[in-house]
């Protein structure tokens, strides 16, 4: 069972495929250095047999047989394994060679002949026939005897080095893969550890010195990043329960009470018609809250076309103008000097302006200004709500655009908390990004929603 | 002031629905009681179906005079329900609810045939307008002038007179009076006129409409004047018909 893991690890299977490339490129070597042999032998037995039959020619008949003859029992022989002399009519006048080798032809080359001995079986012989002045023919050969010694000891050494060498790697294959397997297996269970539930743990990644380690990194990092998710969602959990819990335990100590009104009361009335506000309200930031979920997971951008921010900017303001005045505060639309097409969903981009002047009137004291209006900056489309409110703290501007966020200041003012995030969730859809800048005297809040350079491009190519 | 009794008895004058049916095409109970029980005590009759397939059925039957339908339902979903009684030739008014609130649903539902969509959770009050004005689809939208009692309106020119006095009102205001006009005596809640004069849906908050009312009507009810536009508490507005 343990084995078969382990011959399915990655490592194991690397381990054998390095273990087959080795092998190939030994038996490789082997078989060029065997041909390489075989071309050696060959030529130096040629030379052999060429430069002994030269220098026997040279000799007197009578000294060339006599030599012959002695050959049997002189060194030459270790050189010269054969050797004979014919006369024309191919019979034997002297030497170890009985008869004359089938198919050869007298030509002063080597050849590489099959001999057939009076007794015993066959071998092969290279052979080299030369005629000489008087007509009488000279016979040289050479055994492959000390090529088939060579190449058997070669033979021998290729085995006596590969397998030791292939039992070494297995060997090796085996312990690595027994650790790979041993840290995936630590890993498996730190994951198994965390889908039981426990968020905090993490992969063995120490310091992320290989590929496997810094891949448990990784995942390390992305764990880290789920876990604030986690704990983001956790917060804004705990955040709509509150923010729905107050109106809630308002609405029940109201019913409550109403339960002890007598019937048809005025009183029993109000009390009913201020629950159901309350309920409202309830259902109001629920509603809010989808409708975030809602436009941060639309990834399709079905409802945009080409807006002109300055008609949406006339469109807020001609809203929320009555309001402004009758709140006593001055709500003023600036012209931009350049008009400002961008690409997106006109309803959503009303509902973003809507919002933030919305925020902007509800946080801006009575006689205050606020601007709205679109410019171009940089090449870059953007709109912006400007007020004369109390402003925010630079330490406290990403924390409003979160969910539910609301300064101590707020608390008294009504809403959901959720007008900002959104308002982010639109920008985000849109690939915009919102600022929050001080405003322009040195007092109040500027929100910029900057749209990206390429949404423009897209309108000029529209166009 | 006009009490209670003469609001209702004005009700009867321009609105009665007795005897229009109300098909209810709803899943759930609980809601279904509730809403048949509030048309009921209104004078509507109430034919209620809880799945899809009862509902096309019902509405093929075609007795009865506007259609409440669910959007998702058991079987045949809502907007199915729409489409099959539309390709049947069936002309009956239908109003979609639905708990869904996506961007493109509202769009969807009315592309499948729906005449209004309304979203959960929803006022019984603003159900009931809805219904209403579906009941009784605006004056001929091709006449250039529009008179009521004492009010005038040239569509071609954009001016107002009240017994001859000429009003000055911005675009935003004359719109807001012409949609009026042509719904005399219907209760039009905020959120009609919000979706309807300025297109909007998902607004921060609904009092800019009583705001904007509010402006209009100090422009039309000059001093001594009898008032036009009517508050119907925790509804909406309607515009009086004078006798």
């Amino acid at each position: 069972m343990f084995l078969t893991e382990l011959f399915r690890t990655a490592t194991f299977r690397i381990t054998l495929m390095a273990l087959a490339a080795m092998a190939g490129v030994m038996v490789m070597q082997f078989g060029l250095v065997y041909a390489q042999l075989e071309a050696v032998e060959s030529r130096r037995s040629t030379e052999l047999l060429k430069g002994e039959a030269e220098l026997l020619a040279q000799m007197s008949p009578e000294h060339l047989e006599y030599v012959i003859r002695r050959r049997a029992t002189d060194d030459l022989r270790l050189i010269i394994n054969s050797a004979g002399l014919f006369d024309s009519g191919h019979a034997l006048i002297a030497g170890d060679l009985r008869t004359w080798p089938k198919g050869l032809k007298a030509d002063g080359k080597p050849h590489n002949v099959e001999i057939y001995p009076e007794e015993g079986d066959s071998y092969p012989l290279r052979v080299l026939a030369e005629k000489l002045p008087d007509g009488t023919i000279l016979v040289l050969g050479r055994s492959f005897h000390l090529l088939s010694e060579q190449k058997l000891m070669l033979r021998h050494t290729m085995l006596v080095a590969a397998v030791p060498t292939f039992v070494f790697a297995l060997f090796l294959g085996i312990v690595l893969s027994h650790r790979a397997l041993s840290r995936v297996k630590e890993m498996h269970e730190a994951i198994d550890r965390i889908m039981a539930g426990d968020i905090h743990e993490r992969l063995p990644a120490a310091k992320e010195r290989d590929d496997l380690e810094r891949l448990a990194g990784s995942v390390n990092r992305m764990l880290d990043r789920l876990e604030r998710l986690m704990d983001d969602m956790r917060e804004v959990g705990n955040d709509i329960a509150h923010d729905l819990r107050t109106p809630l335990s308002r609405v029940r100590a109201r019913l409550e009470r109403a339960l002890s009104t007598p019937a048809g009361s005025q009183a029993l009335e109000a009390a009913v018609g201020r629950a159901v506000d309350d309920l409202d309200q309830c259902l109001g930031i629920i509603t809010a809250l989808l409708r975030i979920a809602e436009i941060e997971n639309s990834r399709r951008q079905a409802g945009f076309g080409q807006v002109l921010l300055a008609d949406l900017v006339t469109d807020v303001f001609d809203l929320y103008e009555p309001i402004a005045e009758m709140e006593d505060k001055v709500l003023v639309a600036k012209e931009g000097e350049a008009p400002c097409f961008v690409w997106g969903d006109r309803h959503l981009l009303i509902e973003l302006l809507a919002n933030l002047v919305d925020n902007a009137i509800k946080f801006t004291p009575q006689g205050g200004r606020i601007i709205l209006g679109s410019q171009r900056i940089n090449g870059a489309a953007s709109l912006f709500v400007m007020d004369t409110g109390v402003g925010i703290a630079p330490a406290e501007r990403k924390a409003v655009l979160s969910r539910f966020y609301r300064s101590d200041k707020s608390r008294h003012v009504p809403g959901s908390g959720l007008g900002l995030s959104l308002v982010c969730a639109i920008a985000h859809l849109h690939e915009a990004h919102v600022t929050i800048e001080t405003g322009p005297e040195g007092t109040g809040t500027c929100f910029r929603i900057t749209f990206p350079s390429a949404f423009l491009q897209k309108v000029e190519d529209c166009t | 002031m006009n009490g209670t009794v003469d609001m209702l008895k004005e009700d009867a004058d321009f609105f009665s629905p007795n005897g229009k049916t109300v098909l209810l095409v709803e899943d759930d109970g609980a809601i279904a009681e509730e809403i048949a029980a509030e048309l009921t005590a209104r004078g509507f009759k109430v034919q209620h179906e809880a799945t899809g397939d009862a509902g096309l059925e019902a509405a093929l039957r075609a007795e009865a005079d506007v259609m409440v339908v669910d959007r998702l339902l058991p079987g045949l979903d809502g907007l199915s329900v729409i489409e099959t009684m539309r390709q049947q030739g069936i002309r009956l008014p239908v109003l979609v609810l639905s708990a869904l609130s996506a961007v493109d649903d509202r769009v969807t539902g009315l592309k499948a045939g729906g005449d209004d969509y309304l979203t959960k959770p929803f006022a019984i009050e603003e159900l009931v307008a809805r219904i209403e004005a579906l009941l009784r689809r605006p004056d001929d939208t091709r006449s250039t002038k529009l008179h009521l009692g004492p009010i005038e309106m040239d569509l071609i020119e954009r001016r107002v007179w009240r017994n001859g006095r000429e009003i000055e009102l911005l675009p935003r205001e004359f719109r807001l009076l012409e949609y009026l006009m042509r719904r005399p005596g219907q209760v039009l809640t905020r959120s009609m006129l919000l979706e309807d004069v300025w297109q909007y849906r998902f607004i921060p908050r609904t009092n800019l409409v009583d705001v904007h009312i509010g402006k209009l009507r100090r422009k039309i009810d000059g001093p001594g004047e009898e008032p036009l536009i009517e508050s119907i508490r925790g509804t909406g507005f309607r515009l009086r018909v004078p006798d």
